[in-house]
């Protein structure tokens, strides 16, 4: 960490800046300019935070240096996670992993017919909610563990996993036996009681990005499973909130790069929450693709229009095969492959 | 004297320098143990002014003085380093 000092800065709270610094456990890297005088701090303390030092009187500006992440940083692992799943299935190897089916799981009929398709057409997991976490309370709710039962018969009879939602640490231990992934919604993503109890298990989580969440807020909460010791935590770029209301969300495809440059756990990205409309939903799986996701959550569904929830960003099969072979291009020139 | 010949006379007098300044750690060890009994501060910032203005008085160039002054702050800074450490029951040696 690097304190500058104001210009003109007193000896005297130089001093103070080193006392406090010093009694913090740093140790100091003291340089005198002309005018100005830049301290360096190293070996930062687990529980620092940084306004400590910036309300002191003479300081002009702290920065950090490391981040306040470990076990999710580049640097623990600088060849990257591949996370290994059952059926040989990876996320963040060579191959783009893609996910897809209804927003909600809806009846034995309804989700058997888009495992099948879906699978089909080259999905290696089958998404679903049970538990539906939806803005109204009056919304459809999810079937809970009977929406599980069918999604995981479903998966079974196509040959898929399965990614479901977790809502809150007590349907943990029910939803075990049913799902190969944990999902943690966007607007759980600071649960941090969920997210501890995550990391417990060594199935792996797959971490949504809050609506309002930094990539650091991501990371931070990554690094609360794998604290716990489950390193198998596969981030998701869903969408954040901007000024734009043209979209639903603005899908941050920058935090794609962004993410692989930071931290070593597989990125994979929803486009399908990322735009919230049908149209869009193609084009922003093409260019997370290109962008280098690990890979993809797609809501396809059988007759959106009749959706339970989320109809108008669900893909028509149709649709989701015609993306399948845009993307079987696409892998290739960013040096993946998907199946 | 021919570069080589300087150079030779720098090595020399930075074989000194490594001697001296661990000749002052060593003193600033023992300090760190009596600190680690009577419980002072390790940051003792009057003192370290009277040390950077001793060395500034004491300075005959062609050094200029605040050049003085950055090279012993770096010696200070390495001095409280290894006091902290001794003041934690360690012998003064860092891994780096």
């Amino acid at each position: 960490m690097v304190v500058v000092m104001q210009e003109g800065a007193k000896e005297e709270q130089i001093q103070h800046v080193i006392d406090r610094l010093v009694s913090m456990g740093f140790d100091i890297h003291r340089s005198t300019g002309a005018s100005q005088t830049v301290l360096g701090a190293v070996g930062v303390p687990a529980d620092f935070d940084p306004r400590d030092v910036e309300v002191l009187d003479g300081v002009r500006e702290v920065v950090r240096i490391t981040q306040p992440y470990k076990l999710a940083s580049r640097a623990f692992r600088p060849q990257g996670t591949v996370v290994q799943l059952p059926r040989g299935v990876q996320i963040g190897g060579k191959e783009v992993a893609i996910a897809a089916g209804p927003c909600s799981v809806e009846t034995p009929e309804q989700i058997n017919l888009i495992a099948d398709r879906v699978a089909g057409a080259g999905a290696k997991i089958l998404r679903g909610g049970a538990f539906k976490p939806r803005s109204s309370p009056y919304s459809f709710q999810g079937h809970g563990e009977k929406g599980l039962v069918m999604m995981r018969e479903a998966a079974e009879k196509s040959g898929l996993l399965v990614c479901s939602e977790v809502m809150d640490a007590s349907q943990i231990q029910m939803m075990l036996p049913y799902v190969d992934i944990f999902q943690v919604g966007a607007r759980n993503m600071q649960n941090y009681f969920l997210l501890r109890s995550l990391g417990t298990l060594s199935k792996p989580v797959l971490l949504k990005r809050g609506l309002s969440a930094t990539i650091e807020e991501l990371l931070l909460s990554a690094e609360y499973i794998m604290a716990g010791g489950n390193h198998n935590v596969i981030l998701c770029e869903r969408g954040i909130r901007t000024f734009e209301t043209a979209t639903r969300n603005t899908f941050d495809i920058s935090a794609i790069p962004v993410i692989q440059k930071l931290s070593h756990l597989p990125i994979v990205a929803d486009p399908s929450h990322g735009i919230g409309i049908r149209d869009k939903v193609a084009p922003m799986a093409r260019a997370a693709v290109a962008a280098g996701a690990d890979g993809l959550l797609l809501e396809v569904h059988n007759d959106p229009d009749h959706a339970y929830s989320d109809g108008a960003q669900s893909l028509y099969f149709e649709q989701f095969d015609k993306l399948m072979g845009e993307l079987r291009i696409i892998a290739p020139a960013v040096g993946r492959t998907i199946s | 004297m021919s570069v080589e010949d300087w150079r030779r006379k720098i090595d020399e007098i930075d074989k000194r320098l490594v001697e001296l300044l661990n000749e002052r750690s060593r003193c600033v060890v023992e300090i760190g143990r009596i600190k680690q009994v009577s419980g002072d501060a390790l940051y003792q910032p009057d003192r370290e002014k009277q040390v950077l203005d001793g060395v500034v008085k004491a300075n005959p160039g062609p050094l200029p003085d605040a050049a003085i002054r950055r090279l012993f702050e770096r010696i200070l800074d390495e001095a409280r380093s290894v006091e902290r450490i001794v003041m934690h029951g360690g012998d003064g040696k860092k891994e780096n």
